[in-house]
């Protein structure tokens, strides 16, 4: 190249590097090792003032020596680019939000960081909001990810990151549970399709490997007028509370084993009596040579073991320590079941045994067994009522609805009630009021199966007026158990 | 004469059980099985003595022994209760009668009954030197 036409280059270029660092849109700065502000746009003398012979931390802060973390010093060290976010004061002193980036500049390639090119920007209102949003979508207290039509997570926050792992380009479902394909009942599946809002209940493994429940709800994100391109999937963790949940189901379980077991003794005791009684009196008869004596202690000895074996029977039934069998079942049928099953015995009486169901009452998990024996002892001891009430027009009526989340199963009847002693008994022991007709089990039993599948046997009672036993399930802990239980 | 006890029991065999051996040491009784009738009959007869049991149908033996001592002329007839509630001789009386102005029964014997150690406490409870 000839020497005038070099010359020329030479100057377009520098020309043009004067022009493009004056006209950046940015406040850049050159600084040396001492900190000394050797070189500055206009842009960044307009905005802090006169930097001739100062160095950088007068300029920025306005202090008279070097900030005690300083990011220069650590570039000069290792030679990295740095962006930092910090407060500056202009010229006047008017301090405000700024990025700073910095970069390290070498004269030789690979030799010794000799300056540093620092480019400051102030924060505006947007980058503030900005900002603010990240904080938010970083710290809110849920898990928040963004996810592809591929059921790909393409944003994942702090939450969700420090629970699941860095999961960035994972399938949710690969990262949620761990699983090969996509999850059964997915809410973001039924948002992709209708673009409306859905939720559910799930539960996931954390990157420690810890299962975590999770309510989850899915949002459609639509830039434009096109179909659903991402999912907002913000769970909240409800481990905690669903283990509370279960220990108050366990309490409530465990309780009721208590009271059955302080009520066996009880019962014991008392058939104990029965049989020393029988034996006394037999002894006594001998000595006596009372012959009515002898068959009145030998009847009572037939009685109480008789007793023993009835209340054996009945606790091992009642003991079988296991799970609700728990299918999908509809509630009505149950009912009309047992209706069949005591219509008659009930008519005998004179007494009406009535249905009274709600129509097209959704099926639940239920185990239909366990719920037979609970209908069949509440309905049993409805006509035991009715026939101690002995008045006329005995009714007993089984009714089904929904209420407020829990499905009820409710017998009612007009027969001889409870006054308020009975009722505080009648779950708490081996209670029986049928003298020795009973063992003083039904209740219970009916407790504990109604416990067994999360619900719970409330009753209302007025004496000659009668009574009303309600089993009351919540919906969503028959459903719990029924995930458990698959 | 024959000192009275009441038996107030709704367990057909206790009942004849307690009865019998009472009976044969001399002893009148009555009985009751249940806790309302029995009322009555303790206002009439005025026993020496009552046996009682905590769990029974309608009234509780509690609530009956709570109505007994709110009487002025009865509350001084001692009571044994006679229940299988009862471990080791041991109830915690006022984890049911908080009120203190109501004191507990005499004695509290348990189910089943060791004969001689009851007919021991019934006898020391109607002695006729017994004070209080």
């Amino acid at each position: 190249m000839p020497k005038r036409k070099m010359e020329k280059s030479k100057a377009l270029t520098q020309l043009l590097y004067g022009q493009f660092f004056q006209q950046l849109p940015f406040n850049v700065a050159i600084i040396d090792r001492d900190y000394n502000i050797i070189e500055a746009n206009d842009n960044f003398t307009r905005y802090f003032g006169d930097w001739h012979n100062r160095k950088c931390f007068s300029v920025y802060k306005k202090q008279d020596k070097p900030c005690s973390v300083c990011t220069q010093k650590e570039i000069f060290e290792d030679g990295r680019t740095r962006v930092v976010d910090t407060v500056v004061a202009d010229k006047d002193s008017r301090w405000a939000h700024h990025v700073i980036q910095s970069a390290p500049l070498r004269l030789t390639p690979g030799g010794p960081v000799d300056y540093i090119l620092e480019i400051t920007s102030v924060v505006t209102d947007t980058n503030q909001w900005q900002q603010e949003y990240n904080v938010l979508f970083d710290r809110v207290p849920c898990y928040i990810t963004v996810i592809d039509e591929e059921y790909r997570i393409v944003r994942a926050n702090e939450s969700f990151r420090e629970r699941f792992g860095d999961v960035l380009g994972q399938y949710c479902y690969k990262v949620y549970k761990r699983r090969d394909k996509q999850c059964p009942r997915c809410p973001a599946a039924r948002t992709f399709k209708d673009s409306k809002i859905h939720q559910s209940e799930q539960s996931g493994i954390g990157k420690d490997g810890k299962k975590i429940d999770y309510a989850v709800m899915t949002s459609p994100l639509v830039r434009g007028e096109e179909r659903v391109a991402h999912v907002i999937e913000i769970s909240t963790d409800v481990t905690q509370i669903k283990k509370l949940e279960k220990e108050v189901l366990e309490a409530e379980r465990l309780a009721a084993v208590g009271q059955t077991v302080a009520g066996l003794a009880h019962s014991i005791k008392n058939i104990l009596m029965g049989l020393e009684g029988g034996k006394y009196m037999i002894s006594l008869g001998l000595k006596k040579d009372d012959r009515s004596m002898i068959d009145r202690g030998s009847d009572m000895l037939d009685r109480n073991f008789d007793k023993t074996t009835t209340l054996v029977k009945d606790f091992l039934s009642f003991s079988k320590g296991r799970l609700p069998q728990l299918k999908m079942t509809d509630p009505n049928a149950l009912v009309e079941e047992i209706v069949d099953l005591y219509k008659d015995i009930a008519g005998v009486s004179n007494i009406e045994l009535k249905a009274r169901l709600k129509p097209k009452i959704s099926p639940a998990p239920l185990d239909p067994d366990a719920i037979h024996t609970c209908l069949t002892n509440l309905v049993s001891n409805a006509i035991d009522a009715c026939l101690m009430g002995q008045q006329k027009g005995s009714e007993v009526v089984i009714s089904t609805r929904d209420e407020k989340g829990k499905l009820v199963f409710e017998v009612s009847d007009n027969g001889s009630g409870m006054d308020y002693e009975i009722k505080k008994k009648i779950f708490t022991t081996f209670f029986t009021t049928k003298g020795g007709g009973g063992t003083g089990l039904g209740l219970l039993t009916t407790r504990k199966l109604v416990q067994e599948h999360g619900g719970k046997i409330v009753v209302e009672s007025q004496k000659g007026k009668g009574s009303r036993f309600r089993m009351e399930f919540p919906r969503k802990r028959l459903e719990m158990l029924y995930r458990e239980s698959e | 004469m024959a000192k009275k006890v009441l038996i107030i029991e709704d367990e057909p065999d206790v009942m004849e059980y307690l009865n019998t051996v009472l009976e044969n040491n001399g002893y009148r009784t009555y009985t009751s099985t249940d806790a309302e009738n029995a009322f009555a009959m303790v206002k009439e007869i005025v026993p020496d003595l009552i046996c009682l049991d905590i769990m029974m149908p309608r009234e509780s033996g509690l609530s009956f022994y709570k109505r007994l001592k709110e009487t002025k002329t009865l509350k001084n007839i001692p009571v044994v209760v006679v229940s299988g509630v009862i471990q080791q001789g041991e109830f915690d009386f006022r984890s049911f009668v908080p009120d203190e102005t109501i004191a507990p029964p005499e004695r509290y014997i348990e189910k089943p009954i060791v004969v001689d150690d009851f007919l021991d406490t019934v006898a020391e409870l109607t002695a006729s030197d017994r004070t209080g």
